[in-house]
């Protein structure tokens, strides 16, 4: 395929968007360094926060009449939740699982630096650190 | 003759490529119906333990897959605006599950959204309460006194504002990936939160927590057009499964942006971004100074070389202000995101940080 000579057009395509993503990323963020246009996006940004505000208020006024929950009642019973589970955490044991685990040795060196260590077959055949292992193992 | 051949060559590549491109097309027909109804890719499967839950703070502990391990255990801390499955997206593609490979005892401080009543939660908080607490925790579990931190972006600022107050702290070695200092150097932040346009207090003030969407935006407005982009490339490279997978994780954790708590928020943009306190060292927390020079443990500081949200210049003073004696600053090709998860990560980042911290971790 890379001996073609005839360009490929899809090829050329993905670098026309690289390059088109580039020069706009530049362009829009060149257009940050204007006061204008700072402070229209922060206009924008307060006009639609105050939008969305209005209309989650007027949301939650017509959930209120039909007595349905709104997403801060529903909030509010997730964080009652985590709390209790908190609560749980704090009281109950541990996993007698985990708890029982028997956790490997702290004993572990760093290797010798390959520059001072000696060149026999027997660290030729050692690997520099311990094998990686795939499951928990006493101490 | 020659000619005839190279005519020949091309002719065939055209063919080749023609039916390659034919194969591609059908392919992303049908991937392309598969993934809308695909579920979320899973992500953070490295086992672990859930060691303490207060709100939006999270501590695991990481089940270890060595025989032997080093004497000083690691806790990863975790930027406040993300989640911490970055560095744990999936199998062979997790910094966690590489560090209990190299035998480190790996603790990790993830964050959930806040709730409403955390909406007044501040830098102090995380400074003074969370971080010391999961360092108790850590001591506690591991039984030793001594613990590395490895922290990632706005985590590595905590980490070093941490550090700076509790110099005859545990902490025995400090990592910090990415993290900003000199915040004047964030132009486009600067920019954007410029003091003559943003009433950071109205905002906070009417929203208490700020919304993820807000904090997505700000990260967004950095490279407007990639995620635009990314989409063009996703089409393109339907067919190709690997990179769908990649994709699709690092796109759920874009998508997965924390909300901030809104009195964090005030505190980062009127005394980082607005009055640089870090840097220019007038930076309090819970009334005392924070100052750079009085860390004086063995720092590495990880700098990616295309980092678009913090730049160089903004992470450099980090290493020339600490009063650390054994300190070393290495920029690596990446961007922000690159340099902790991805190709790049794996073949660069990671085994530094294990060269680093084996030496120092006994």
């Amino acid at each position: 395929m890379s001996t073609s000579l005839i360009p490929d057009p899809l090829q050329m395509w993905r670098d026309a968007v690289t390059k088109l993503e580039s020069n706009v990323n530049s362009l829009v963020t060149g257009s940050m360094e204007s006061q204008e246009v700072v402070r229209s996006l922060h206009q924008f940004r307060t006009v639609s926060l105050g939008m969305e505000q209005a209309f989650e208020k007027a949301i939650g006024s017509y959930l209120s009449k039909v007595n349905l929950p709104s997403r801060k009642d529903i909030a509010d019973l997730a964080a009652t939740l985590q709390r209790i589970e908190d609560k749980l955490d704090r009281v109950l044991p541990p996993a007698v699982e985990a708890a029982l685990a028997p956790r490997p040795p702290r004993t572990r060196r760093p290797p010798a630096p390959v520059a001072t260590a000696p060149q026999s077959a027997a660290a030729k055949a050692a690997p520099a650190k311990p094998r990686r292992g795939t499951k928990r193992s006493g101490s | 003759m020659a000619a005839q051949t190279a005519e020949k060559g091309a002719d065939m590549a055209l063919t080749e490529r023609l039916q390659l491109e034919v194969e591609r097309a059908v392919q992303r027909s049908l991937k392309g119906i598969e993934l809308l109804g695909a579920p979320p890719p899973t992500v953070g499967q490295t086992p672990k333990t859930v060691l303490h839950r207060r709100g939006t703070l999270s501590l695991y502990h990481y089940h270890a897959t060595a025989d032997e391990i080093y004497r000083v255990p690691i806790l990863f801390v975790m930027a406040p605006t993300n989640k911490a499955y970055i560095v744990d997206l999936a199998p062979g593609q997790s910094l966690i599950e590489f560090l209990l490979g190299r035998g480190y005892d790996v603790y990790l401080m993830d964050w959930s959204a806040p709730s409403d009543d955390e909406r007044h939660l501040k830098i102090d908080d995380y400074v003074l309460d969370f971080i010391p607490d999961c360092l108790r925790r850590v001591q506690q579990d591991s039984g030793e006194p001594d613990v590395s931190l490895v922290a990632y972006c706005a985590g590595g600022m905590l980490s070093v504002m941490y550090q700076s107050l509790h110099p005859g702290g545990p902490v025995k070695n400090l990592v910090c990936l990415t993290t900003p200092v000199d915040f004047k150097k964030m132009e486009l932040f600067q920019s954007m939160s410029d003091r003559r346009h943003f009433d950071v207090d109205k905002l906070v003030d009417s929203v208490g927590v700020v919304p993820a969407s807000m904090v997505a935006a700000g990260f967004d407005a950095l490279r407007p057009a990639s995620r635009v982009a990314g989409q063009v490339r996703l089409w393109d490279n339907l067919w190709n499964d690997q990179f769908v997978k990649g994709f699709r994780m690092m796109e759920r954790w874009g998508n997965e942006t924390l909300p901030l708590p809104g009195g964090y928020f005030r505190q980062t943009v009127k005394e980082l971004l607005w009055n640089n306190a870090l840097h220019e060292g007038t930076l309090k927390i819970g009334g005392r100074l924070v100052d750079l020079a009085k860390i004086k443990v063995p720092l590495l500081h990880i700098v990616a070389q295309h980092d678009h949200i913090v730049p160089s210049a903004c992470s450099k003073p980090l290493v020339e202000r600490v009063g650390s004696r054994d300190k070393e600053e290495v920029t690596l090709p990446g961007g922000h995101v690159s340099i902790a998860a991805g190709a790049n990560a794996v073949k660069r980042m990671w085994p530094k940080l294990d060269s680093w911290l084996e030496t120092r971790s006994t």
